[in-house]
């Protein structure tokens, strides 16, 4: 077998650069979503009222339990579908309803990390020591004041080494975007490795920047980790 | 009128009555002393006072005001009831002089540099000044507690309740933290005191409180609880504990 690394290298390399270039884009403002919906689902689970209480248990688990592909063609295929159809039904009008491949990957990522996200937050507010809260009423603040001064801050700070965790997985799991033809990285890999058989050389260069991507960011997870361990 | 007057003070927890009856008065510039054995009532009862545990029965009035009945005018009653807890719980994430700002900042709306001059003149009186800018989990037990005084100190309350202020720190850290407290009686600090302290309470107390099963048993002087106490339970407990 003779593999040509370099040609492969040469012809690929522009093409998923671009495609580096959506990945983050998906990424940054996917992982930013779903920080946003996950504290809101954390800080919902934790109210007192039992029936908010049922609805976003029973949201979460509907979201934990269905892959996160099903979710990207829900939202890319029926979501649209359903808006039309609603719209036709209620209003009376047909409007055809297109979500941007793009942004149904933005939406799937920030509802089902959201919901995982939701539930490392909520443990970890759970785990702030209820003498800041008991602290900060002493001191004359309202419960909805100590929630966001003095526990979701401390919360959060020790979720980091976590959060860089998910978003590593994230990196990854937008190659799933490539069967909503969001022209990610393996779409393009596919297309190129379609056209020129360089097979071998295509998947692994892609394999590569994968790594490239992630091992940063994951020892930048490790190191916040340890230094969030260590006293101030 | 006294400054705050606990009128048949009851607590439960679930069937577990852990506040019976409890009457207590304090006047403006009273330091009061609570003492008694684990499990007594005495930090529930104190507790009661700022409303982190909500009273069963009974009432509270400050300055005649009756508190359990605040609902959300609660926490700026509590802005005039400062509070030193057992274990600080100082703001890890804030150093020593935003522990002490910040309240003052947000809730008395203080500018920035008025808090801060404040803050470091209530830092100096605990003799803190010299951490201003340090975490509070890089100082030692007694520091975090002179910290945490200087921060209740800086809302200007009109009452201190201190919670079993040295019950967390090593014995050499005690004297510190008493000898701030001791300061703030004589300037007339209006205090509730919950303690195993019973040096503080007799030299510092004007009256003390021998609570023993959810009931005051004894109520007095310095020198007739310790000198000539009059019931068997308040004799017991000082023969063991002195």
């Amino acid at each position: 077998m003779e593999l040509h690394f370099g040609r492969a290298f040469a012809a690929l390399a522009p093409s998923l650069l671009d495609g580096v270039g959506i990945v983050l884009y998906i990424t940054i403002v996917g992982f930013l979503s779903s920080l946003v919906v996950g504290l809101v689902l954390a800080i919902g689970r934790l109210s007192h009222n039992r029936i908010l209480n049922v609805i976003l248990i029973g949201f979460i688990e509907i979201i934990r339990g269905t892959p996160l592909l099903v979710q990207f063609f829900y939202i890319y295929y029926v979501v649209p579908m359903l808006i039309a159809g609603f719209a036709s039904m209620l209003f009376g009008v047909n409007i055809n309803v297109q979500i941007a491949a793009s942004t149904s990957g933005i939406i799937g990522f920030a509802i089902n990390y959201g919901c995982y996200l939701s539930e490392v937050i909520r443990g970890a507010i759970v785990a702030v020591d209820p003498g800041q809260r008991e602290a900060g009423l002493a001191l004359g603040f309202n419960e909805a004041q100590v929630l966001f001064r003095f526990i979701i801050p401390p919360a959060l700070r020790n979720s980091i080494p976590v959060f860089g965790n998910y978003l590593v997985m994230m990196i990854k799991d937008t190659s799933l975007l490539a069967m909503i033809s969001v022209q990610e990285l393996l779409l393009r890999t596919r297309t190129f490795a379609s056209q020129t058989f360089l097979t071998v050389e295509a998947y692994t260069i892609l394999a590569l920047v994968y790594l490239v991507l992630s091992i940063p960011l994951s020892q930048a997870a490790k190191y916040l980790e340890h230094r969030l361990q260590r006293p101030r | 009128m006294s400054m705050l007057e606990i009128k048949n003070l009851s607590k439960s927890f679930g069937d577990l009555e852990v506040l019976r009856d409890i009457n207590i008065n304090i006047e403006r510039g009273e330091v009061v002393v609570v003492i008694g054995p684990s499990g007594s009532g005495k930090s529930t009862m104190l507790r009661c006072v700022n409303l982190l545990e909500r009273p069963t029965n009974g009432a509270i009035l400050f300055e005649g005001q009756d508190i359990t009945r605040l609902g959300r005018d609660t926490p700026s009653y509590r802005q005039k009831v400062g509070m030193v807890f057992q274990r600080f719980n100082l703001f890890p994430l804030k150093t020593v002089l935003e522990n002490v700002t910040y309240a003052p900042q947000r809730l008395l709306r203080l500018p920035r540099g008025t808090a801060h001059f404040q803050g470091m003149e209530y830092l100096r009186k605990v003799g803190m000044e010299s951490k201003a800018d340090a975490y509070p989990n890089t100082l030692s037990g007694g520091q975090q507690q002179r910290v945490a005084i200087a921060r209740a100190l800086a809302m200007r309350p009109e009452v201190l309740l201190f919670d079993e202020p040295t019950s967390a720190l090593d014995p050499e850290l005690v004297g510190d933290v008493l000898a701030v407290m001791k300061q703030l009686a004589r300037e007339g600090m209006t205090m509730l005191v919950v303690t195993h302290e019973m040096g503080f309470a007799r030299e510092v107390a004007h009256r003390v409180i021998f609570m023993d099963q959810g009931y005051i048993v004894e109520e007095g002087t310095p020198e007739e609880i310790f000198g000539n106490p009059r019931n068997d339970r308040t004799r017991a407990f000082l023969a063991r504990i002195l």
